[in-house]
């Protein structure tokens, strides 16, 4: 049933032929929220983002009110799920270099120490041995490889000691 | 006699320039290998005592790159008995998804970027070959393919030097290291399995949905770019600033000022916030791998520098910074 309600978004299963998979998302229950997190996906994936809220509020709106928007790729090419037009032909050029832990900064967070915050008894300076600003180097790695890398990991994510 | 010597010095000249092309062109091969080539592997990407394998998928469709990582050893905050679901970041061009687990959540966040390992190198050299020289080393194997190791290495003190291997076949990035000035290895990633894809199936471009768990976007962070009355005076020999901006760090009242300086490879970031009630001024200096970091108070402002860089770097830096004028934050 997944698997179907999958390929009806990817625009590989008619509408037509989709009746109870519609009937069961608007039912609501898991399908009804598997068939959100596609859509939040797909549309990430596709680069049609918006923030969450309005994502989530505008899927389930439409599964409210407006089922034409159910097979919205249906027209499309496979490949669009994963493919926005724009992208094409790009980057197979690059004009920067990228350092090691840059170049793995989105797949994991390159530090190991943890910030300590709230230490409010004696504001004497310390070595920062002791309290290494995890959200800096966060920014740093995100940011270092391109000015233009618009991008910043949250700095509530925490890992390792 | 002597015109012998000469010929004989001329000889090994050219052959030792030779030999430096042939790195170059290597390196240069390479860059364009990472982006066009199809494959899938293992890496393990180590610095200091992190260590950490990622799965790699990468595909070059018709122009199209497409990227799925997968960390595979995702020991991360988790917080009950159950394992977190490994982090997943599918990049597209210059997309980046990542799909991380938070709590009972699935946080999708969205960035802008290049390319990631293995493709580090530009296609462009000619900032490298500013900084750095590069020979032949010698060939070994790794990940089961032979390699073809090429020494990079800094001009100068304020920067590191690197290693890299590459395919003999195929000319991908094979292995790369960070070393510092006695050859010590700060930073090193390699890949321990690697196979060509032959299939121009795209189904792995696709995540893997849980609907026990909800997913969430993650909202944009806004990221101004500014300019502000910092100034650093006098930057290490090659660095030039190549962005200025507002960082907005939860947790905290105001933006942070967040300069990037770069020679082209290595870059450093110098974060500037005033010490508000509250907060411990952090002085001093320390190395974390292939990061250094140094901190220091002026006239109550936090300066921070970070970068993968020599200590004597990001030391420059900090004492360089300075103010244009008075203002009421500084009384």
């Amino acid at each position: 049933m997944k698997d179907q309600l999958s390929a009806l978004i990817d625009g590989e299963l008619e509408i037509d032929s989709a009746d109870h998979l519609i009937a069961s998302a608007k039912a609501g229950g898991e399908l009804k929220q598997c068939w959100a997190h596609y859509h939040l996906i797909g549309d990430a994936m596709r680069g049609e983002m918006n923030t969450h809220h309005s994502l989530s509020s505008r899927v389930m709106g439409a599964l409210e009110n407006e089922p034409i928007v159910f097979a919205p790729n249906r027209l499309q090419e496979r490949t669009d799920m994963v493919s926005a037009p724009e992208t094409r032909l790009t980057a197979t050029r690059s004009g920067k270099f990228w350092s090691i832990a840059a170049s793995v900064a989105a797949v994991m967070f390159v530090g190991v120490m943890v910030l300590q915050l709230n230490q409010t008894e004696e504001l004497m300076p310390v070595e920062i041995a002791q309290s290494v600003p995890t959200e800096y180097l966060q920014a740093h790695q995100a940011a270092a490889p391109n000015g233009a890398a618009y991008y910043i990991q949250t700095a509530s994510f925490t890992e390792s000691k | 006699m002597l015109r012998f010597i000469g010929a004989l010095f001329l000889s090994l000249l050219s052959i030792s320039s030779l030999a430096a092309d042939d790195a170059w062109l290597n390196l240069q091969k390479s860059a364009y290998a990472a982006r066009e080539l199809n494959y899938q592997g293992v890496f393990v990407y180590q610095n200091g005592k992190q260590k950490s394998s990622v799965q790699i998928t990468h595909m070059n469709n018709a122009g199209r790159e497409m990227t799925r990582n997968v960390v595979l050893d995702n020991n991360t905050q988790a917080s009950s008995s159950q394992a977190n679901q490994p982090r997943e970041v599918y990049s597209q061009g210059n997309d980046i998804v990542i799909m991380r687990q938070n709590n009972q959540k699935m946080v999708i966040e969205k960035r802008r970027g290049q390319n990631l390992f293995p493709a580090m190198l530009p296609t462009d050299l000619r900032a490298i070959k500013a900084s750095y020289s590069a020979t032949l080393g010698a060939k070994e194997y790794i990940a089961g393919r032979e390699a073809q190791m090429i020494d990079l290495v800094s001009n100068d003190a304020l920067r590191y030097s690197y290693k890299i291997w590459t395919d003999t076949e195929y000319g991908l990035l094979l292995k790369m290291t960070l070393v510092d000035s006695k050859n010590k290895t700060l930073e090193q990633i390699e890949f321990t399995q690697l196979s060509t894809l032959n299939s121009q199936d795209v189904n792995w471009f696709q995540p893997k949905i849980d609907v026990s768990k909800s997913y969430e976007m993650q909202d944009k962070t806004a990221v101004n770019h500014v300019d502000s009355d910092w100034i650093v005076a006098e930057l290490p020999v090659g660095y030039v600033k190549v962005d200025h901006r507002a960082l907005v760090v939860p947790g905290k009242a105001t933006p942070v000022d967040q300069m990037i300086f770069s020679d082209g490879i290595s870059s450093v970031s110098l974060f500037i916030e005033p010490l508000n009630k509250g907060m411990r001024p952090k002085t001093g200096r320390m190395g974390i791998g292939s990061t250094n970091v140094c901190a220091h108070v002026m006239d109550g402002y936090q300066i921070t520098v970070v970068g993968e860089v020599p200590p004597a770097t990001v030391m420059q830096i900090a004492k360089a910074v300075s103010f244009k004028k008075q203002t009421a934050a500084n009384k």
